[in-house]
């Protein structure tokens, strides 16, 4: 998944480079990278949102 | 005051990219390749986020600061900054020198993610300070030549971190792993996996223990984890006469060769020395649990030696008292919320163990012999373990831990039955023996310091909710919560402290 995240963000780096005016899919795909991202973090602690503190 | 136009806040953001990009996300980069380092899979989503956040700088370079993109970049900056926090957090308590995988400059990786991440907070903060004007909604601008090389920087590192995405993690549906193995570019040697997916979700993790409740236990021993328990028969009753004010919560006695006066402690963490009779209070104090370090609900009670009293809440919080004909009214106002005049707290501290930890305790006993305070746990559903923790009376810290093992003639009830059942309430030692009463299936353990095993165990029937346990002299008394005292032949007493 890691990977794909990274062709996304490629895609999206791509664009804002080379085709400026596809803004909105550009804007699109970052917006699909963070959740991925946040997504695989979450998997990554299986929701344990807080750290292994008191709180 | 300083300002700065948008034109010259492009330029700016297009270096500070360029850094971004070349310095962490190449330097980790570089540790793979060189190294053979490969992230875990927290590792992955903080890097994923330096270049989300490089990605979104590169926005505001070819389209201006758009609030939409500054949105973005505080809440990825807000997140990593949680992220970086959440994986340190399974570190930074270790012992000394003890992370994960390499270190840069003397800190590991999730650190100097969290330094990033907050770092693009600040410059994202300062440079919104110093913008000249208002936030644009320009259309397309070209970048300058730093603009153009910062895009193709982060086209080749995001085809980079893909390749070694494609290596270590593999294409979808494989994700990170949470222990992951040496970069190689030998097929041979990936490993993909989906290990993160199974495991079970829980807002706390292993954190999530909820509080021991000892008055929900099941208290027939025939249904314990113990097979064929001999019983051991209530032979009378006794009582606290004494007014208390809220229900016991522990219970200890002075002298376990006679009598002497006793110590109790209530849900309302109030402490109580009585004497030997249970009828007259001699010493009375209610504590400030919220005062210093906190108490949670007192849940044991001991005589060390003298006339120094210990109390323990359920979250290995413990106090020391002593009776103080001399104590100081005014110094004792900020221990207690209450108090007869006659009592000075001499410590107040915390209990800090090992194969206990993250485990309440119920119970709280003293060993002369040793001179050490001995804690027993109540398991939870995440942690099923009796724990035997010794603190040394010289320094309060942990001498020794244990989870007793079963001596021979004493057999489950089941497969899957064990120990990690009961839940001790209230211990006391005598004989070098450790006794311990359970709610659950109210069975008293007899533990053997010596041999750490479980010597013998007896159905107590007829006791309900114990909340402590004392020993004097032949006797062991089981303290209830509503003040009355089963008294019980002390069983496998002997005129030897070490037979």
């Amino acid at each position: 998944m890691e990977f794909l995240n990274f062709l996304l963000i490629l895609w999206a780096g791509w664009l804002v480079w080379r085709r400026p005016e596809r803004e909105r899919l550009a804007f699109g795909l970052l917006v699909a990278s963070c959740l991925l991202m946040a997504l695989l973090f979450l998997i990554g602690t299986h929701g344990s949102f807080v750290p292994g503190v008191n709180l | 005051m300083i300002s700065l136009s948008e034109e010259r806040l492009r330029g700016l953001l297009a270096w500070i990219v360029i850094v971004l990009l070349a310095v962490p996300v190449g330097g980790a980069l570089w540790l793979g390749v060189a190294h053979g380092e490969s992230p875990c899979i927290l590792c992955w989503a903080q890097r994923t986020s330096m270049v989300l956040i490089a990605l979104v700088a590169l926005f505001v370079v070819r389209y201006g600061p758009r609030p939409r993109y500054l949105g973005m970049v505080v809440l990825l900056g807000a997140w990593g900054t949680f992220m970086a926090l959440r994986h340190s957090a399974l570190h930074l308590a270790r012992d000394v020198g003890q992370g994960f995988s390499g270190s840069i400059l003397g800190a590991h990786t999730y650190i100097w993610s969290w330094v990033i991440h907050w770092l693009v907070l600040v410059v994202v903060a300062v440079l919104l300070l110093v913008l000249r004007g208002k936030l644009s909604d320009d259309a397309v601008a070209a970048p300058g030549r730093a603009g153009r090389f910062a895009m193709g920087l982060l086209v080749v590192m995001a085809a980079a971190n893909a390749v070694q995405a494609f290596v270590s993690t593999g294409p979808p549906p494989f994700i990170g792993q949470g222990d992951p193995i040496r970069l190689s570019l030998n097929p041979r040697h990936w490993v993909w996996a989906q290990d993160e997916l199974s495991g079970r979700i829980s807002w706390r993790g292993s954190w999530t223990i909820p509080r021991p409740d000892a008055a929900v236990a099941d208290p027939n021993p025939d249904h314990g984890p113990l097979a064929a328990l001999p019983a051991l028969p209530v032979q009378r009753w006794e009582r606290i006469s004494a007014r208390l004010d809220g229900s016991l919560n522990g219970f200890a006695t002075s002298a376990s060769a006679g009598s002497g006066p006793a110590l109790a402690a209530t849900d309302r963490f109030g402490v109580y020395v009585l004497d030997s009779t249970f009828s007259r209070v001699l010493h009375r104090v209610v504590l400030d649990p919220g005062f210093s370090i906190d108490l949670s609900p007192l849940a044991g009670a001991a005589f060390l030696n003298g006339d120094t009293l210990a109390v323990m809440s359920d979250n290995k919080s413990y106090v020391l008292l002593r009776p103080d004909a001399a104590a100081d009214p005014a110094l004792e106002w900020r221990h207690f919320l209450d108090t007869d005049g006659g009592v000075t707290e001499v410590r107040r501290g915390r209990f800090a163990t090992v194969r206990a930890r993250q485990l309440y305790a119920l119970a709280l006993a003293y060993d002369p012999a040793a001179d050490e305070l001995i804690t027993l746990t109540v398991p939870s559903q995440r942690h099923q373990r009796l724990v035997v923790s010794r603190f040394d009376r010289a320094d309060f810290l942990l001498a020794s831990e244990f989870l007793p093992r079963l001596a021979p003639g004493l057999t489950p009830s089941g497969p899957d039955r064990g120990l990690a059942e009961y839940l001790v309430t209230g211990a006391a030692v005598a004989d070098g023996l450790l006794y311990a009463i359970s709610a659950a299936y109210s069975t008293l353990l007899v533990i053997d310091l010596r041999s750490k095993e479980v010597t013998a165990a007896y159905a107590v029937p007829g006791i309900s909710n114990p909340v402590g346990l004392a020993a004097r002299g032949a006797e062991l008394l089981v303290a209830q919560a509503d003040g009355r005292i089963a008294v019980l032949e002390r069983p496998h007493r002997s005129s030897s402290p070490w037979t």
